[in-house]
């Protein structure tokens, strides 16, 4: 799993790739963590190359989700591949969490 | 049929994983089902190893009638996940968290699930259609 973080301007550009899950979830809420210090959050994450995700991963992106409402930013994951998606629907996630 | 214990559980996570994996029984199956697999494995292993207090997990994995079937028996607490409430999936975000998803995701994404105390022990048992 690898995070990559890109600043343009106001906005946050994230790149996800690989699988997120029990082994590397502390590492994953280690790198995202700068995004939770941001004062207006704006940022967009590409899931084009995550592979998978487990609920220890969801638990960071409901982490994430819930510090970013409430600084009024805005959140939004782009490109998720149709499995990993199925996660976040049976979860609920889709409809707390942005996907386009 | 492939049968292994693993004690004790410290650090083995990724291994249990991967050992269900690799097996005959999963690597020929299509990468949609794959996927199910891997997470319904890995969220069950996450709940034994995290709450259960077991130092041991024996993992069966086999095709019968038509299903595979991957069964989970550890020596921890009495713990029946299926007795659980189904989380609140339409909560507003303030009110979400974590807890239940896991079983949730098996629940759905495996064709039964099934649990049974015996002897002190916890056995839950995953079976998905294959054929």
């Amino acid at each position: 799993m690898t995070v990559n973080i890109e600043n343009a301007g106001s906005k946050t550009f994230v790149t996800l790739t690989g699988r997120i899950d029990t082994t590397n979830a502390a590492q994953f809420q280690a790198d995202i963590n700068p995004l939770l210090n941001a004062d207006n959050p704006d940022i967009e994450i590409d899931c084009t190359d995550m592979e998978y995700t487990s609920s220890q991963g969801l638990r960071i992106f409901l982490i994430l989700q819930k510090s970013v409402t409430m600084k009024g930013g805005s959140l939004v994951l782009k490109n998720m591949k149709p499995a990993v998606k199925e996660v976040f629907d049976i979860t609920g996630f889709s409809s707390i969490i942005r996907i386009v | 049929m492939l049968v292994k214990r693993f004690e004790p559980l410290e650090g083995r996570n990724i291994e249990i994983i991967e050992t269900v994996m690799n097996s005959a029984e999963v690597t020929p199956l299509p990468e949609d089902v794959q996927f199910k697999v891997r997470l319904c494995v890995e969220e069950v292993e996450e709940n034994i190893l995290c709450y259960s207090g077991s130092t041991w997990i024996e993992l069966r994995v086999y095709v019968q009638n038509g299903r595979l079937v991957i069964s989970f028996c550890d020596g921890g607490v009495e713990f029946n996940p299926l007795d659980k409430e189904d989380p609140d999936i339409s909560a507003p975000l303030e009110k979400r968290s974590i807890g239940g998803l896991g079983i949730l995701l098996c629940k759905k994404m495996m064709d039964s699930l099934s649990y049974k105390y015996e002897d002190g022990r916890n056995y839950l048992t995953l079976e998905k259609k294959i054929a």
